[in-house]
């Protein structure tokens, strides 16, 4: 059965097709980048295994006293020191590195899969 | 020289242990946060020490952990003491603790090479086993201040890491 298309319903549409619930992250408006967040507790990221697209933005938060890094494997990339209570972006890339861990504390291990 | 590297790492947890004979558990709050002060100072001026004489890619990398997370706990700690209008109050254990570091700091300065990243690191193991065991046991169940109790819950979840970091880093020192 179709749905009949009323006013209100296109209304819904239009918001809907602006603001967009990606699986792993949020975004705000269409056209902005989806940011997934990326918590830092414990000396754990959270999740550790996130999934994600080209273009995306991962965005990890120290909520530890202690500072932590999100670096790359291989230190292809480096969000550098992040205090307490600091963010710090990474834009994500075809070709970047996908395994990573803090620097300050090697046993702390995460995982990006780029779809 | 592998007798004197054992007798550093023993000499560490002897110091904090005849100390501890004496009753920490009845230092007030503010003393309790000396020693914590204290303990972290030290730490951090072992670090110094390793990042000076050791040229191991891994003993940096503890060393510089150590100093960014003592500090970050001691920022905390004086953040704390200045939100509540008090000052940390110096005792007989905080003393024994740079007594003691004052002793191991002389003989570190003595070792080079593997036989620095041996004494190092073993220290380093010694010093956060015995100093967390009487943080968790001794110190935290007596403070009387909720907010100093959680601080210091805060800093042992960080040691706790430090100590197994140690761990790893002694056997692979010992390979």
């Amino acid at each position: 059965m179709n749905t009949p298309i009323t006013r209100r319903g296109v209304l819904i549409g239009a918001v809907a097709s602006a603001t967009v619930a990606a699986t792993n992250g949020t975004r705000v408006f269409a056209g902005e980048p989806t940011i997934h967040e990326v918590q830092i507790k414990k000396f754990k990221f959270k999740p550790k295994h996130i999934t994600v697209k080209v273009g995306d933005v991962i965005r990890w938060t120290n909520t530890d006293l202690a500072p932590h890094t999100a670096t790359a494997k291989e230190f292809g990339w480096d969000t550098e020191e992040i205090a307490k209570g600091e963010s710090k972006d990474v834009l994500v890339s075809a070709t970047m590195e996908t395994q990573y861990f803090c620097a300050f504390h090697p046993q702390m291990k995460g995982v990006i899969e780029i779809e | 020289m592998t007798n004197l590297i054992s007798a550093i790492a023993v000499m560490s947890a002897l110091f904090v242990s005849q100390a501890s004979a004496q009753d920490v558990a009845d230092l007030n709050d503010l003393e309790m946060a000396h020693v914590a002060y204290t303990a972290d100072n030290i730490d951090i001026r072992y670090a110094h020490l390793a990042l000076a004489l050791s040229t191991n890619p891994d003993i940096h990398v503890f060393a510089n952990t150590m100093i960014s997370d003592h500090t970050a706990v001691n920022e905390a700690a004086l953040g704390l003491l200045d939100k509540l209008g008090a000052s940390a109050q110096d005792n007989f254990f905080s003393q024994a603790l740079n007594e003691g570091a004052e002793q191991i700091i002389d003989d570190f300065s003595k070792l080079r090479g593997a036989e620095f990243d041996v004494a190092y690191a073993t220290n380093e193991l010694a010093y956060h086993q015995t100093v967390n065991d009487l943080v968790e046991n001794v110190m935290i169940p007596n403070i009387d201040n909720e907010e100093v109790r959680a601080l210091f819950k805060q800093g042992l979840d960080i040691f706790k890491v430090h100590e197994g970091h140690a761990e790893m880093m002694v056997e692979a020192l010992n390979q």
